[in-house]
């Protein structure tokens, strides 16, 4: 137990020097995988900074369903029961009759001339509604349809598809995220791919350079895990600082900008959120994982090709 | 029993068997394009003997160290080193193998950016020997050699004969049973080669089995030790006080 630990702390200290011992190399794997961290960590940000901005926005956007007055009430829980089962349908929120009458005399309170005309009118003069709310944006239209279909005809007076400007809004939104996502996934592919080689390079020179002190470790003895080791603490070691730079530049950037529109309503929950110590560390974590992950992988690679290991 | 399946015959080959340091049976080794390297070697070497291994280069005396030191498989035949049989040993302990053998080299093969101190502690940090170990053992090691107070000398800074010697530390730091020394004079002038001879044999008193591979006539002639001369990848002559007269 106690030489395994002297062996692990031993191919920690070689890996350490080793990864000081090819100072520039280093530098070169390091920074191309901050690279790619930073656009991955930037990407999630916009992602959920996108998705937090239309479910603002959407909250909206809702069908109304205007109920005939002479409908029925088993019609009309036929109809509840369509919409309530509908699997895009998020909520459903019955207003009765007198409901929309109070709500509306509430909105109204200050417009004296407004309220005693109601009066005249009568106190039923307000339909009874279905307002829907949706959880995917593109399938609205087709609640409509339901609604509006022949089915619901004896019940159903009319149906308003939310307010048209803020649907528009929230269509460019909707776009601008599907590219960034896609754009994002496309450079962190092509920026890890360079890292991959990169690291891979880095790990072959330094086998190259050691090859004679390989040569003898394993005359001498030395176990595979022995003489891999080094490398995958090396190459670790640029997951790990590339991890803590990223995410830290990250971080200082999500404080500095997010500061700023940290006010507007679709990007205050987004702002909390990142500027959450546990989302924080998350992401410190999350970094670090797919660096040392990224190295790995890449140390492994070459050492397959070029350590020749087989041969024992 | 074990002993009729590696030799199919007698007892006599038992009593070998488990007394053996080293034991070659009928082995044969064929490379592919080289052709055959050794044909039907059978040899056997005791506990604490010191035997010279004679033959021009060539001969199959490498290829024969090198399946000692299992860097090659035997196409045929049985090796057993140590109470080790190789062939159901897996290449999972073929480390553990090594490090109960010590191998010298006509090269040295030191690490030319450590000091002589470092270059032995290797040895010792591949087996996770602790630093307090590593410090106690290496002087004493060097002491043997004759190599006391060039802990920090680089071996850049020693003579062929000193750098031998080196290598020989690190080979018998972890107190091998067997120690394998291939050509170690090869690169020396006489003066260093003696000396170098000169610790193999201080080593071999102290119990380690010496294998010695060598063609310097006047070594082999002035040690009168055991001889197995080797020609063309077969055993020609095995005497116990032999004598070597290039052909």
């Amino acid at each position: 137990m106690k030489r395994k630990l002297i062996t692990l702390r031993r191919i920690f200290k070689s890996g350490i020097k080793n990864f000081f011992r090819n100072s520039w190399l280093s530098v070169a794997a390091t920074a191309v995988m901050v690279v790619a961290l930073v656009i991955m960590l930037i990407a999630t940000i916009l992602n959920v900074t996108a998705n937090n901005a239309i479910a603002e926005l959407s909250k909206n956007l809702k069908v109304s369903i205007y109920i005939k007055e002479d409908a029925k009430k088993e019609d009309i829980e036929t109809l509840k029961n369509a919409l309530v089962t509908n699997e895009y349908v998020a909520d459903v929120i019955f207003t009765s009759k007198e409901d929309a009458q109070k709500a509306f005399i509430l909105s109204f309170q200050n417009d004296a001339k407004l309220l005693e005309g109601l009066a005249l009118v009568g106190s039923d003069s307000l339909p009874a509604s279905f307002d829907v709310s949706v959880r995917d944006l593109s399938k609205i239209d087709s609640i409509g349809e339901i609604a509006k279909s022949d089915t619901y005809k004896n019940v159903v007076e009319s149906v308003t598809l939310g307010k048209t400007d803020a649907k528009k809004t929230i269509d460019r939104a909707a776009s601008a995220q599907s590219f960034i996502t896609l754009a994002s996934i496309v450079a962190a592919a092509i920026f890890a791919g360079v890292s991959v080689l990169i690291i891979f390079n880095t790990i072959r020179m330094a086998i190259f350079t050691r090859a004679e002190e390989i040569r003898i470790m394993k005359l001498i003895g030395a176990t595979p895990g022995y003489i891999r080791g080094p490398f995958l603490v090396e190459a670790s070691m640029y997951g790990i600082i590339a991890g803590i730079i990223a995410t830290s530049v990250v971080v200082a950037g999500v404080f500095a900008l997010g500061d700023k529109i940290a006010t507007q309503a679709e990007f205050s929950a987004t702002y909390e959120l990142f500027t959450n110590p546990v989302i924080i560390a998350a992401m410190y974590g999350a970094a670090l994982l797919v660096g040392i992950l990224v190295g790995v992988i890449s140390s492994m690679l070459a050492m397959e090709k070029h350590l020749k290991l087989k041969h024992w | 029993m074990r002993v009729n399946r590696v030799t199919g015959n007698s007892y006599v080959t038992f009593a070998i068997m488990i007394s053996s340091m080293i034991l070659l049976d009928r082995v044969t080794k064929n490379y592919n394009r080289k052709g055959t390297a050794l044909k039907r070697i059978t040899l056997h070497v005791e506990p604490k003997e010191f035997v010279i291994i004679v033959g021009q280069s060539g001969a199959g005396k490498s290829t024969l160290l090198k399946l000692l030191t299992r860097e090659e498989k035997p196409t045929s035949g049985k090796i057993i080193v140590g109470g080790i049989d190789y062939e159901t040993l897996k290449d999972k302990k073929i480390p553990m193998l090594r490090r109960k053998i010590g191998v010298v080299f006509q090269d040295f093969k030191l690490l030319p950016n450590k000091t002589v101190f470092e270059n032995v502690a290797f040895a010792l940090e591949v087996v996770g020997m602790s630093n307090k170990e590593i410090r106690h053992t290496v002087p004493r090691v060097l002491d043997i050699v004759g190599l006391k107070g060039k802990e920090d000398s680089f071996p850049g800074e020693l003579s062929g004969g000193e750098r031998q010697r080196v290598a020989i530390a690190r080979a018998i730091a972890r107190q091998p049973k067997i120690l394998i020394a291939d050509e170690p004079t090869g690169n020396l002038d006489p003066k260093h080669a003696w000396d170098v001879i000169r610790v193999l044999e201080k080593i071999n008193r102290y119990g380690t089995t010496v294998l010695l591979t060598t063609h310097n006539q006047e070594i082999v002639n002035k040690l009168r030790r055991r001889v197995v001369t080797i020609r063309d990848g077969q055993v020609v002559s095995d005497k116990a006080r032999g004598e070597y007269h290039e052909l």
